[in-house]
């Protein structure tokens, strides 16, 4: 049994590092054997999280932060994103695959989380998202 | 992030290589702001060589489309992988793509009216 790996990353607000944080923790999970399926999930999962709190929470604004948290076990991994930004309610944003929303260009990335995630909350008022996925090993 | 545009049969095929996320995203409405600028009709986007897409990658397409069809071109979708091709359903932009499997398939389309 593979023991449990806990992570704390301080992140600057900057798109170019998200893809670094993302990769890193993809090393990881695919050194443990996990999945293709399994890793595209997360690392799309991490990445939507990492750039709504960049990009939303954040505002882009470059003396901001991101913290992330990982704890990654035999079984799941769990990935906390925090930003620095005013929050938000998760439950207030318009369903983006309904019709008349279909052809706006923004507003998936928290529905692509909570389709790719098995389990999603929020916290400290729409600042952080905690998302777990369960892990499946390569056939 | 790689973009090559040919033209085939007066099909203008557009092929993408590498991701499409936030920081590619708009180098790629770049390259498309051309075509429109060009007012092309017939476009296919060949994902083929694309392993991954977020959603700004997901609302560039979006608006690729929309400018398109501003002045009545069609854009036709191809060789996505089974996991970019999940994204499309997972947001049900299926509804508002035409995807096809085959790059010949989709080029055939416009001449089959579709």
């Amino acid at each position: 049994m593979t023991e449990a790996l806990r992570t704390k990353l301080q992140i600057t607000n900057d798109s170019r590092l998200l893809k670094k944080a993302s990769r890193e923790l993809i090393d990881i999970l695919k050194d443990r054997g996990i999945g293709e399926e399994t890793l595209f999930d997360v690392q799309a999962g991490f990445e939507e999280a990492l750039r709504n709190a960049m990009l939303h929470g954040n505002r882009l604004h470059p003396d901001k932060k991101v913290i992330v948290e990982t704890e990654i076990t035999f079984e799941q991994v769990t990935i906390s994103v925090e930003d620095e930004g005013e929050g938000f309610d998760p439950d207030s944003l318009p369903d983006p695959t309904l019709e008349e929303n279909l052809l706006k260009e923004s507003g998936r990335g928290i529905y692509l989380i909570r389709h790719l995630m098995d389990r999603v909350r929020y916290e400290n008022g729409g600042r952080r998202v905690v998302m777990t996925k369960y892990l499946k090993k390569r056939l | 992030m790689q973009v090559k545009l040919e033209d085939k049969s007066g099909v203008s095929v557009v092929f993408v290589k590498g991701d499409i996320d936030i920081n590619t995203s708009p180098d790629i409405k770049k390259f498309f702001d051309e075509l429109i600028k060009d007012r092309k009709e017939k476009v296919v986007i060949n994902l083929g060589d694309v392993s991954y897409v977020d959603s700004s990658g997901l609302a560039t397409f979006v608006e690729i489309l929309k400018k398109l069809r501003s002045y009545g071109g069609k854009l036709k979708l191809t060789n996505l992988s089974s996991k970019v091709r999940g994204l499309f359903e997972i947001t049900k932009l299926t509804k508002l793509f035409d995807i096809f499997d085959e790059e010949t398939a989709a080029i055939g389309s416009f001449q089959s009216g579709s």
